[in-house]
Protein backbone atom coordinates (compact mmCIF):
# COMPACT_ATOMS: atom_id res chain seq x y z
CA UNK A 1 0.00 0.00 0.00
CA UNK A 2 2.74 2.47 0.99
CA UNK A 3 4.71 1.83 -2.21
CA UNK A 4 1.58 2.12 -4.34
CA UNK A 5 0.54 5.41 -2.71
CA UNK A 6 4.04 6.84 -2.91
CA UNK A 7 4.31 5.97 -6.60
CA UNK A 8 0.92 7.46 -7.34
CA UNK A 9 1.83 10.67 -5.50
CA UNK A 10 4.91 10.87 -7.71
CA UNK A 11 2.82 10.37 -10.85
CA UNK A 12 2.95 6.60 -11.50
CA UNK A 13 -0.39 4.88 -11.23
CA UNK A 14 -0.59 1.11 -10.75
CA UNK A 15 3.05 0.41 -9.88
CA UNK A 16 3.70 -3.35 -10.06
CA UNK A 17 4.38 -4.54 -6.52
CA UNK A 18 5.46 -7.87 -5.06
CA UNK A 19 5.05 -7.75 -1.31
CA UNK A 20 7.18 -9.91 0.99
CA UNK A 21 5.00 -11.46 3.70
CA UNK A 22 5.86 -10.15 7.18
CA UNK A 23 8.98 -8.65 8.74
CA UNK A 24 11.98 -9.87 6.75
CA UNK A 25 14.30 -8.55 9.48
CA UNK A 26 13.43 -11.31 11.95
CA UNK A 27 13.22 -14.16 9.41
CA UNK A 28 16.17 -16.51 8.96
CA UNK A 29 17.65 -17.32 5.55
CA UNK A 30 15.57 -20.51 5.08
CA UNK A 31 12.30 -18.73 5.85
CA UNK A 32 13.23 -15.92 3.48
CA UNK A 33 14.01 -18.37 0.65
CA UNK A 34 10.73 -20.20 1.28
CA UNK A 35 8.71 -16.98 1.27
CA UNK A 36 10.40 -15.70 -1.88
CA UNK A 37 9.69 -19.01 -3.64
CA UNK A 38 6.08 -19.35 -2.56
CA UNK A 39 4.83 -15.78 -2.37
CA UNK A 40 7.14 -13.40 -4.16
CA UNK A 41 8.67 -14.78 -7.33
CA UNK A 42 5.42 -15.30 -9.27
CA UNK A 43 4.35 -11.72 -8.48
CA UNK A 44 7.73 -10.37 -9.62
CA UNK A 45 7.46 -12.23 -12.91
CA UNK A 46 3.86 -11.06 -13.37
CA UNK A 47 4.85 -7.48 -12.60
CA UNK A 48 7.55 -7.58 -15.25
CA UNK A 49 5.61 -9.36 -17.96
CA UNK A 50 1.83 -8.95 -17.65
CA UNK A 51 -0.10 -5.94 -18.92
CA UNK A 52 -2.74 -4.36 -16.75
CA UNK A 53 -5.43 -1.71 -16.82
CA UNK A 54 -2.79 0.81 -15.73
CA UNK A 55 -0.56 0.47 -18.79
CA UNK A 56 -0.07 3.72 -20.70
CA UNK A 57 -2.96 5.39 -18.84
CA UNK A 58 -2.58 9.15 -18.53
CA UNK A 59 -4.59 11.33 -16.18
CA UNK A 60 -4.36 14.98 -15.23
CA UNK A 61 -4.83 16.23 -11.68
CA UNK A 62 -8.46 15.93 -10.56
CA UNK A 63 -10.07 19.33 -10.24
CA UNK A 64 -12.25 19.80 -7.17
CA UNK A 65 -14.27 22.74 -5.92
CA UNK A 66 -13.11 23.34 -2.36
CA UNK A 67 -16.53 24.71 -1.45
CA UNK A 68 -18.33 21.56 -2.57
CA UNK A 69 -20.65 20.24 0.15
CA UNK A 70 -19.53 16.67 0.80
CA UNK A 71 -22.13 15.79 3.44
CA UNK A 72 -25.21 17.13 5.18
CA UNK A 73 -26.14 15.88 8.62
CA UNK A 74 -26.21 16.38 12.37
CA UNK A 75 -22.89 17.07 14.16
CA UNK A 76 -22.71 13.40 15.24
CA UNK A 77 -23.41 12.23 11.70
CA UNK A 78 -20.75 14.57 10.35
CA UNK A 79 -18.19 13.08 12.73
CA UNK A 80 -19.20 9.56 11.68
CA UNK A 81 -18.98 10.50 8.00
CA UNK A 82 -15.48 11.92 8.50
CA UNK A 83 -14.40 8.92 10.62
CA UNK A 84 -15.51 6.54 7.86
CA UNK A 85 -13.28 8.33 5.35
CA UNK A 86 -10.34 8.41 7.77
CA UNK A 87 -10.34 12.20 7.74
CA UNK A 88 -10.17 12.36 11.57
CA UNK A 89 -7.93 11.20 14.38
CA UNK A 90 -10.97 9.24 15.65
CA UNK A 91 -11.94 11.98 18.08
CA UNK A 92 -15.14 13.98 17.54
CA UNK A 93 -14.70 17.02 15.31
CA UNK A 94 -16.21 20.46 14.97
CA UNK A 95 -18.24 20.41 11.74
CA UNK A 96 -16.44 22.39 9.00
CA UNK A 97 -19.32 24.38 7.55
CA UNK A 98 -18.75 26.92 4.81
CA UNK A 99 -19.56 29.78 7.19
CA UNK A 100 -17.01 28.62 9.76
CA UNK A 101 -14.32 27.98 7.18
CA UNK A 102 -14.86 31.40 5.59
CA UNK A 103 -14.46 33.07 8.98
CA UNK A 104 -11.14 31.28 9.53
CA UNK A 105 -9.86 32.11 6.04
CA UNK A 106 -10.69 35.78 6.71
CA UNK A 107 -8.15 35.70 9.56
CA UNK A 108 -5.38 34.70 7.18
CA UNK A 109 -5.42 37.79 4.93
CA UNK A 110 -5.00 35.46 1.98
CA UNK A 111 -7.16 34.24 -0.85
CA UNK A 112 -8.98 31.01 -0.06
CA UNK A 113 -7.43 29.08 -2.95
CA UNK A 114 -3.92 30.52 -2.78
CA UNK A 115 -1.23 27.85 -2.84
CA UNK A 116 0.57 27.77 0.52
CA UNK A 117 2.57 24.61 -0.15
CA UNK A 118 2.46 21.22 -1.84
CA UNK A 119 2.89 18.68 0.92
CA UNK A 120 4.55 15.31 0.55
CA UNK A 121 3.99 12.38 0.67
CA UNK A 122 0.63 12.70 -1.12
CA UNK A 123 1.82 15.83 -2.95
CA UNK A 124 -1.46 17.63 -2.38
CA UNK A 125 -1.89 21.40 -2.47
CA UNK A 126 -2.47 23.20 0.81
CA UNK A 127 -4.57 26.36 0.65
CA UNK A 128 -5.92 28.72 3.31
CA UNK A 129 -9.26 26.99 2.70
CA UNK A 130 -8.25 23.41 3.44
CA UNK A 131 -5.95 24.53 6.27
CA UNK A 132 -8.97 26.30 7.75
CA UNK A 133 -11.15 23.19 7.38
CA UNK A 134 -8.67 21.17 9.44
CA UNK A 135 -8.33 24.02 11.97
CA UNK A 136 -12.11 24.11 12.44
CA UNK A 137 -12.25 20.34 12.84
CA UNK A 138 -9.49 20.42 15.48
CA UNK A 139 -11.19 23.05 17.62
CA UNK A 140 -8.74 25.86 16.89
CA UNK A 141 -9.80 29.50 16.89
CA UNK A 142 -9.81 31.69 13.76
CA UNK A 143 -6.88 33.71 15.18
CA UNK A 144 -4.72 30.58 15.01
CA UNK A 145 -4.80 30.69 11.22
CA UNK A 146 -1.63 32.77 10.66
CA UNK A 147 0.47 30.38 12.72
CA UNK A 148 -1.07 27.32 11.04
CA UNK A 149 -0.31 28.77 7.63
CA UNK A 150 3.32 29.32 8.65
CA UNK A 151 3.39 25.75 9.99
CA UNK A 152 2.22 24.44 6.61
CA UNK A 153 4.89 26.51 4.86
CA UNK A 154 7.43 24.80 7.11
CA UNK A 155 5.96 21.34 6.40
CA UNK A 156 6.30 22.01 2.66
CA UNK A 157 9.89 23.24 2.83
CA UNK A 158 12.38 20.72 1.41
CA UNK A 159 14.54 21.24 4.49
CA UNK A 160 11.73 19.67 6.50
CA UNK A 161 11.79 16.61 4.19
CA UNK A 162 8.40 15.51 5.44
CA UNK A 163 8.31 12.74 2.85
CA UNK A 164 10.22 10.35 5.06
CA UNK A 165 8.26 10.37 8.33
CA UNK A 166 6.12 7.34 7.46
CA UNK A 167 8.76 5.09 9.06
CA UNK A 168 7.61 2.14 11.17
CA UNK A 169 9.71 3.63 14.00
CA UNK A 170 6.80 6.01 14.64
CA UNK A 171 7.91 9.58 13.93
CA UNK A 172 5.41 12.30 14.71
CA UNK A 173 5.59 16.07 14.30
CA UNK A 174 5.58 18.86 16.82
CA UNK A 175 5.18 22.58 16.35
CA UNK A 176 7.19 25.06 18.44
CA UNK A 177 5.97 28.64 18.66
CA UNK A 178 8.18 31.60 19.51
CA UNK A 179 7.72 35.35 19.71
CA UNK A 180 5.18 37.81 21.09
CA UNK A 181 2.34 35.80 19.53
CA UNK A 182 2.75 33.21 22.30
CA UNK A 183 1.43 35.67 24.88
CA UNK A 184 -0.99 37.33 22.49
CA UNK A 185 -2.77 34.02 21.86
CA UNK A 186 -2.39 32.67 25.40
CA UNK A 187 -0.34 29.72 24.15
CA UNK A 188 1.07 27.80 27.09
CA UNK A 189 4.82 27.60 27.58
CA UNK A 190 4.89 26.70 31.28
CA UNK A 191 3.65 23.84 33.44
CA UNK A 192 2.02 20.98 31.50
CA UNK A 193 2.19 23.15 28.42
CA UNK A 194 1.21 20.58 25.80
CA UNK A 195 -1.97 19.76 27.70
CA UNK A 196 -3.23 23.27 28.46
CA UNK A 197 -4.62 26.36 26.79
CA UNK A 198 -4.94 26.27 23.00
CA UNK A 199 -1.92 23.98 22.64
CA UNK A 200 -3.86 20.68 22.26
CA UNK A 201 -6.09 22.13 19.53
CA UNK A 202 -3.11 23.60 17.65
CA UNK A 203 -1.25 20.28 17.88
CA UNK A 204 -4.36 18.44 16.76
CA UNK A 205 -4.76 20.74 13.76
CA UNK A 206 -1.16 20.01 12.78
CA UNK A 207 -1.89 16.29 13.00
CA UNK A 208 -5.02 16.59 10.86
CA UNK A 209 -3.14 18.64 8.25
CA UNK A 210 -0.41 15.98 8.13
CA UNK A 211 -3.16 13.38 7.65
CA UNK A 212 -5.47 15.15 5.20
CA UNK A 213 -3.17 17.38 3.16
CA UNK A 214 0.20 15.67 3.46
CA UNK A 215 -1.64 12.35 3.18
CA UNK A 216 -0.10 10.38 6.04
CA UNK A 217 -2.75 7.79 6.91
CA UNK A 218 -2.02 5.25 9.65
CA UNK A 219 -1.76 1.81 8.12
CA UNK A 220 -1.45 3.08 4.55
CA UNK A 221 1.40 5.57 4.45
CA UNK A 222 2.04 6.30 8.14
CA UNK A 223 3.45 3.06 9.43
CA UNK A 224 4.46 3.60 13.08
CA UNK A 225 4.42 0.11 14.55
CA UNK A 226 2.53 1.15 17.67
CA UNK A 227 0.77 4.19 16.21
CA UNK A 228 1.05 7.82 17.21
CA UNK A 229 -0.02 10.15 20.00
CA UNK A 230 -1.63 13.42 18.93
CA UNK A 231 0.83 15.96 17.54
CA UNK A 232 2.31 18.32 20.11
CA UNK A 233 2.31 22.12 20.30
CA UNK A 234 5.15 23.64 22.33
CA UNK A 235 6.01 27.23 23.05
CA UNK A 236 9.20 28.53 24.56
CA UNK A 237 9.09 30.29 27.92
CA UNK A 238 11.23 33.13 26.61
CA UNK A 239 10.78 35.27 29.73
CA UNK A 240 12.09 32.57 32.06
CA UNK A 241 14.89 31.44 29.79
CA UNK A 242 18.36 32.74 30.62
CA UNK A 243 19.37 32.34 26.96
CA UNK A 244 18.30 33.87 23.63
CA UNK A 245 15.19 32.02 22.39
CA UNK A 246 15.16 29.11 19.97
CA UNK A 247 14.17 31.08 16.88
CA UNK A 248 17.19 33.37 17.18
CA UNK A 249 19.32 30.20 16.79
CA UNK A 250 17.58 29.81 13.42
CA UNK A 251 18.49 33.33 12.31
CA UNK A 252 15.29 35.19 13.21
CA UNK A 253 15.16 38.36 15.26
CA UNK A 254 14.08 38.11 18.86
CA UNK A 255 10.84 40.01 18.21
CA UNK A 256 9.79 37.83 15.26
CA UNK A 257 6.86 35.45 15.55
CA UNK A 258 7.84 32.02 14.28
CA UNK A 259 6.73 28.44 14.09
CA UNK A 260 9.16 25.57 13.89
CA UNK A 261 8.22 22.10 12.74
CA UNK A 262 10.22 19.33 14.31
CA UNK A 263 9.70 15.63 14.83
CA UNK A 264 10.19 13.10 17.57
CA UNK A 265 9.95 9.37 18.08
CA UNK A 266 9.04 9.74 21.69
CA UNK A 267 7.30 11.72 24.36
CA UNK A 268 8.14 10.40 27.74
CA UNK A 269 10.46 10.30 30.67
CA UNK A 270 11.42 13.60 32.24
CA UNK A 271 14.10 12.85 34.85
CA UNK A 272 15.21 15.43 37.40
CA UNK A 273 18.86 16.43 37.93
CA UNK A 274 19.82 17.13 41.55
CA UNK A 275 22.50 19.20 43.18
CA UNK A 276 24.47 16.89 45.52
CA UNK A 277 27.52 17.03 47.76
CA UNK A 278 29.79 15.91 44.95
CA UNK A 279 28.15 17.43 41.84
CA UNK A 280 26.44 20.72 41.11
CA UNK A 281 22.92 20.72 39.68
CA UNK A 282 24.33 22.02 36.40
CA UNK A 283 26.89 19.23 36.16
CA UNK A 284 24.25 16.62 36.96
CA UNK A 285 21.94 18.10 34.31
CA UNK A 286 24.64 17.82 31.64
CA UNK A 287 25.50 14.25 32.58
CA UNK A 288 21.83 13.30 32.77
CA UNK A 289 21.18 14.63 29.27
CA UNK A 290 24.13 12.62 27.93
CA UNK A 291 22.85 9.47 29.61
CA UNK A 292 19.34 10.00 28.26
CA UNK A 293 20.66 10.35 24.70
CA UNK A 294 22.54 7.05 24.87
CA UNK A 295 19.16 5.34 25.35
CA UNK A 296 17.96 6.54 21.94
CA UNK A 297 19.34 3.63 19.98
CA UNK A 298 17.66 4.59 16.70
CA UNK A 299 20.42 7.17 16.53
CA UNK A 300 23.01 4.45 16.11
CA UNK A 301 21.44 3.07 12.95
CA UNK A 302 20.65 6.52 11.59
CA UNK A 303 23.61 8.52 12.86
CA UNK A 304 23.37 11.46 10.47
CA UNK A 305 26.91 10.94 9.27
CA UNK A 306 28.70 10.36 5.99
CA UNK A 307 28.11 11.17 2.34
CA UNK A 308 24.44 10.07 2.33
CA UNK A 309 23.69 11.24 5.85
CA UNK A 310 20.14 10.94 7.06
CA UNK A 311 18.77 13.83 9.07
CA UNK A 312 18.88 13.52 12.85
CA UNK A 313 17.41 15.95 15.33
CA UNK A 314 17.41 15.85 19.10
CA UNK A 315 15.22 18.32 20.96
CA UNK A 316 16.19 18.97 24.57
CA UNK A 317 13.37 20.35 26.69
CA UNK A 318 14.78 22.02 29.77
CA UNK A 319 12.58 23.39 32.52
CA UNK A 320 13.51 26.99 33.41
CA UNK A 321 15.29 26.11 36.69
CA UNK A 322 17.54 23.62 34.88
CA UNK A 323 18.36 26.17 32.18
CA UNK A 324 19.07 28.78 34.86
CA UNK A 325 21.40 26.45 36.75
CA UNK A 326 23.37 25.87 33.55
CA UNK A 327 23.51 29.57 32.69
CA UNK A 328 24.55 30.44 36.27
CA UNK A 329 27.38 27.92 35.91
CA UNK A 330 28.54 29.86 32.85
CA UNK A 331 27.14 27.68 30.07
CA UNK A 332 25.71 29.27 26.95
CA UNK A 333 23.40 27.15 24.79
CA UNK A 334 26.30 26.46 22.45
CA UNK A 335 28.42 25.39 25.44
CA UNK A 336 25.69 22.96 26.47
CA UNK A 337 25.48 21.53 22.94
CA UNK A 338 29.26 21.20 22.75
CA UNK A 339 29.47 19.49 26.15
CA UNK A 340 26.79 16.98 25.21
CA UNK A 341 28.41 16.29 21.84
CA UNK A 342 31.78 15.61 23.47
CA UNK A 343 30.49 13.64 26.44
CA UNK A 344 27.61 11.52 25.14
CA UNK A 345 29.72 8.41 24.97
CA UNK A 346 29.33 4.69 25.36
CA UNK A 347 31.56 1.63 25.13
CA UNK A 348 32.16 0.69 21.52
CA UNK A 349 31.04 -2.88 22.26
CA UNK A 350 27.55 -1.63 23.31
CA UNK A 351 27.25 0.62 20.26
CA UNK A 352 28.30 -2.23 17.98
CA UNK A 353 25.77 -4.61 19.58
CA UNK A 354 22.93 -2.28 18.66
CA UNK A 355 24.27 -1.82 15.15
CA UNK A 356 24.71 -5.56 14.61
CA UNK A 357 21.51 -6.89 16.15
CA UNK A 358 18.96 -4.16 15.57
CA UNK A 359 20.29 -3.01 12.24
CA UNK A 360 18.06 -2.06 9.40
CA UNK A 361 21.25 -1.29 7.45
CA UNK A 362 23.28 -4.22 6.15
CA UNK A 363 26.83 -3.01 6.51
CA UNK A 364 29.16 -3.65 9.44
CA UNK A 365 30.57 -0.89 11.57
CA UNK A 366 34.00 -1.45 10.00
CA UNK A 367 32.55 -1.16 6.50
CA UNK A 368 30.80 2.03 7.49
CA UNK A 369 34.02 3.48 8.90
CA UNK A 370 35.79 2.55 5.66
CA UNK A 371 33.00 4.23 3.68
CA UNK A 372 33.52 7.42 5.64
CA UNK A 373 30.25 7.20 7.57
CA UNK A 374 31.79 6.87 11.04
CA UNK A 375 35.12 8.40 12.12
CA UNK A 376 38.15 6.26 12.95
CA UNK A 377 37.43 6.28 16.69
CA UNK A 378 34.80 3.60 15.91
CA UNK A 379 37.58 1.15 15.02
CA UNK A 380 38.97 1.21 18.58
CA UNK A 381 38.95 -1.38 21.37
CA UNK A 382 35.60 -2.74 22.69
CA UNK A 383 35.88 -0.75 25.93
CA UNK A 384 36.73 2.54 24.21
CA UNK A 385 34.14 5.21 24.88
CA UNK A 386 33.03 6.53 21.50
CA UNK A 387 31.14 9.76 20.86
CA UNK A 388 27.59 8.86 19.87
CA UNK A 389 26.55 12.15 18.25
CA UNK A 390 27.65 13.31 14.82
CA UNK A 391 27.69 17.00 15.71
CA UNK A 392 26.58 19.52 18.34
CA UNK A 393 24.38 21.05 15.62
CA UNK A 394 21.79 18.26 15.82
CA UNK A 395 20.95 19.33 19.38
CA UNK A 396 18.10 21.85 19.75
CA UNK A 397 17.40 23.42 23.11
CA UNK A 398 13.96 24.68 24.14
CA UNK A 399 13.28 26.14 27.57
CA UNK A 400 9.72 25.40 28.67
CA UNK A 401 7.65 23.52 31.22
CA UNK A 402 6.94 23.93 34.90
CA UNK A 403 8.99 26.88 36.21
CA UNK A 404 9.10 25.25 39.65
CA UNK A 405 10.48 21.87 38.57
CA UNK A 406 13.99 20.73 37.72
CA UNK A 407 13.25 18.34 34.87
CA UNK A 408 14.50 17.60 31.36
CA UNK A 409 13.21 15.62 28.40
CA UNK A 410 15.10 14.32 25.38
CA UNK A 411 13.05 13.94 22.20
CA UNK A 412 14.86 12.06 19.46
CA UNK A 413 13.68 12.11 15.88
CA UNK A 414 14.94 12.02 12.37
CA UNK A 415 14.56 12.05 8.62
CA UNK A 416 13.66 15.72 8.92
CA UNK A 417 15.33 18.73 10.44
CA UNK A 418 13.75 21.61 12.37
CA UNK A 419 12.27 24.08 9.90
CA UNK A 420 11.33 27.55 11.07
CA UNK A 421 9.06 30.03 9.31
CA UNK A 422 8.05 33.53 10.26
CA UNK A 423 4.35 34.04 10.92
CA UNK A 424 2.89 36.72 8.65
CA UNK A 425 0.21 38.59 10.57
CA UNK A 426 -2.71 40.34 8.89
CA UNK A 427 -2.65 44.14 8.91
CA UNK A 428 -5.66 44.17 11.27
CA UNK A 429 -4.12 41.63 13.66
CA UNK A 430 -4.70 43.67 16.81
CA UNK A 431 -8.35 44.19 15.91
CA UNK A 432 -8.69 40.45 15.35
CA UNK A 433 -7.11 39.76 18.74
CA UNK A 434 -9.45 42.18 20.50
CA UNK A 435 -12.40 40.60 18.76
CA UNK A 436 -11.22 37.10 19.75
CA UNK A 437 -10.83 38.19 23.39
CA UNK A 438 -14.30 39.70 23.38
CA UNK A 439 -15.71 36.47 21.92
CA UNK A 440 -14.07 34.35 24.60
CA UNK A 441 -15.32 36.69 27.35
CA UNK A 442 -18.94 36.21 26.25
CA UNK B 1 -31.22 18.49 15.64
CA UNK B 2 -29.88 21.01 13.15
CA UNK B 3 -28.27 19.56 10.04
CA UNK B 4 -25.03 21.01 8.77
CA UNK B 5 -23.47 21.25 5.31
CA UNK B 6 -19.79 20.44 5.51
CA UNK B 7 -16.77 20.57 3.20
CA UNK B 8 -13.77 18.32 2.65
CA UNK B 9 -10.50 18.67 4.61
CA UNK B 10 -8.38 17.11 1.86
CA UNK B 11 -5.63 18.80 -0.10
CA UNK B 12 -6.01 19.41 -3.80
CA UNK B 13 -4.46 17.24 -6.51
CA UNK B 14 -1.57 18.77 -8.41
CA UNK B 15 0.19 15.75 -9.87
CA UNK B 16 -0.74 14.32 -13.26
CA UNK B 17 -0.35 10.55 -13.36
CA UNK B 18 0.95 8.41 -16.12
CA UNK B 19 0.31 4.69 -16.40
CA UNK B 20 2.92 1.98 -16.32
CA UNK B 21 5.45 1.49 -19.05
CA UNK B 22 4.79 -1.32 -21.51
CA UNK B 23 5.60 -4.72 -19.94
CA UNK B 24 8.46 -6.70 -21.38
CA UNK B 25 6.80 -10.05 -22.15
CA UNK B 26 9.08 -13.11 -22.19
CA UNK B 27 12.05 -12.57 -19.86
CA UNK B 28 14.42 -14.76 -21.86
CA UNK B 29 16.94 -12.58 -23.63
CA UNK B 30 16.05 -9.52 -21.56
CA UNK B 31 18.17 -7.58 -19.04
CA UNK B 32 16.83 -6.76 -15.58
CA UNK B 33 18.54 -4.46 -13.06
CA UNK B 34 18.36 -4.76 -9.29
CA UNK B 35 18.06 -1.52 -7.36
CA UNK B 36 18.40 -1.72 -3.59
CA UNK B 37 18.13 1.00 -0.97
CA UNK B 38 20.54 -0.73 1.42
CA UNK B 39 18.01 -1.87 4.02
CA UNK B 40 15.68 -4.74 4.98
CA UNK B 41 18.03 -7.58 3.98
CA UNK B 42 18.01 -6.86 0.27
CA UNK B 43 21.47 -8.42 0.20
CA UNK B 44 19.74 -11.66 1.21
CA UNK B 45 16.57 -11.44 -0.89
CA UNK B 46 18.05 -10.19 -4.18
CA UNK B 47 20.47 -13.15 -4.65
CA UNK B 48 17.58 -15.58 -3.96
CA UNK B 49 15.31 -13.77 -6.43
CA UNK B 50 18.15 -13.60 -8.96
CA UNK B 51 18.78 -17.37 -8.83
CA UNK B 52 15.09 -18.24 -9.05
CA UNK B 53 14.58 -15.96 -12.05
CA UNK B 54 17.64 -17.33 -13.84
CA UNK B 55 16.58 -20.92 -13.12
CA UNK B 56 13.27 -20.15 -14.86
CA UNK B 57 14.70 -17.98 -17.63
CA UNK B 58 18.24 -19.19 -18.52
CA UNK B 59 18.73 -16.45 -21.13
CA UNK B 60 17.78 -13.66 -18.70
CA UNK B 61 20.63 -11.30 -17.81
CA UNK B 62 20.52 -9.67 -14.38
CA UNK B 63 22.59 -6.65 -13.40
CA UNK B 64 23.08 -7.03 -9.63
CA UNK B 65 22.40 -4.29 -7.12
CA UNK B 66 26.13 -3.87 -6.59
CA UNK B 67 26.29 -2.24 -10.05
CA UNK B 68 24.05 0.58 -8.81
CA UNK B 69 24.33 2.96 -5.86
CA UNK B 70 22.84 1.00 -2.96
CA UNK B 71 22.72 3.15 0.13
CA UNK B 72 19.51 4.40 1.73
CA UNK B 73 20.17 7.87 0.38
CA UNK B 74 19.96 11.05 2.31
CA UNK B 75 16.84 12.75 3.62
CA UNK B 76 17.54 15.50 1.17
CA UNK B 77 14.84 15.46 -1.56
CA UNK B 78 17.12 17.17 -4.09
CA UNK B 79 19.81 14.56 -3.49
CA UNK B 80 17.21 11.78 -3.70
CA UNK B 81 16.02 13.02 -7.10
CA UNK B 82 19.60 13.23 -8.31
CA UNK B 83 20.20 9.65 -7.11
CA UNK B 84 17.12 8.47 -9.04
CA UNK B 85 18.38 10.17 -12.21
CA UNK B 86 21.80 8.60 -11.70
CA UNK B 87 20.26 5.11 -11.34
CA UNK B 88 18.09 5.60 -14.43
CA UNK B 89 21.14 6.65 -16.47
CA UNK B 90 23.14 3.66 -15.22
CA UNK B 91 20.26 1.32 -16.04
CA UNK B 92 20.14 2.61 -19.62
CA UNK B 93 23.90 2.32 -19.90
CA UNK B 94 23.69 -1.32 -18.73
CA UNK B 95 20.97 -2.06 -21.28
CA UNK B 96 18.27 -2.80 -18.71
CA UNK B 97 14.78 -3.50 -20.04
CA UNK B 98 13.30 -3.24 -16.53
CA UNK B 99 14.26 -2.72 -12.90
CA UNK B 100 13.29 -4.53 -9.72
CA UNK B 101 13.52 -2.04 -6.88
CA UNK B 102 13.41 -2.81 -3.15
CA UNK B 103 12.83 -2.66 -0.31
CA UNK B 104 10.06 -0.64 1.24
CA UNK B 105 9.10 -0.27 4.89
Amino acid sequence: MLARLTAKSAGIDGLAIAEYPGPVGIHDADAIARNVATQLIAKIVAGLTQSSEYDDRLAGPRARDQREIVFTGTPDAVTQFFHAREWTDRLPIVAPTIERVEAYVAHSSRLADEEIAVLPSANLRATPWNIAVNAVMAGCLPVHMPLLIAAVQALGDERCSLNNIGSSSGIFPYVLINGPIVNELGIESGAQLVSRGPNPAIGRALGLIVRNIAGFRPGASYMGTFGYPLAIALAEDEKSSPWPPFHTDQGFSRGANTVTIGVTNNWGASPAPYDTADKTGAQTALELLCREITKKTRLFNFPGRGPDAEEVMITLLLSPPVAKSLADAGYSKQDVRQYIYENTRMPLRDFEWVLKYTAILRTTLRERVEAGVFPDEFLGAPDDLVRVLSSPDILHIVVCGDPHRNRVMVMEGGHTRPTTKQIALPANWHDLLISARNDSAR
Amino acid sequence: MEKMNVVSPLGLDVVATSGRAKRIGDLNGKTIGEVWNGVFKGDVTFPIIRKMLQDRYPALKIVPYTAFPHSPGSDNPTQQRERARQIAALAKQQGCDALISGNGA
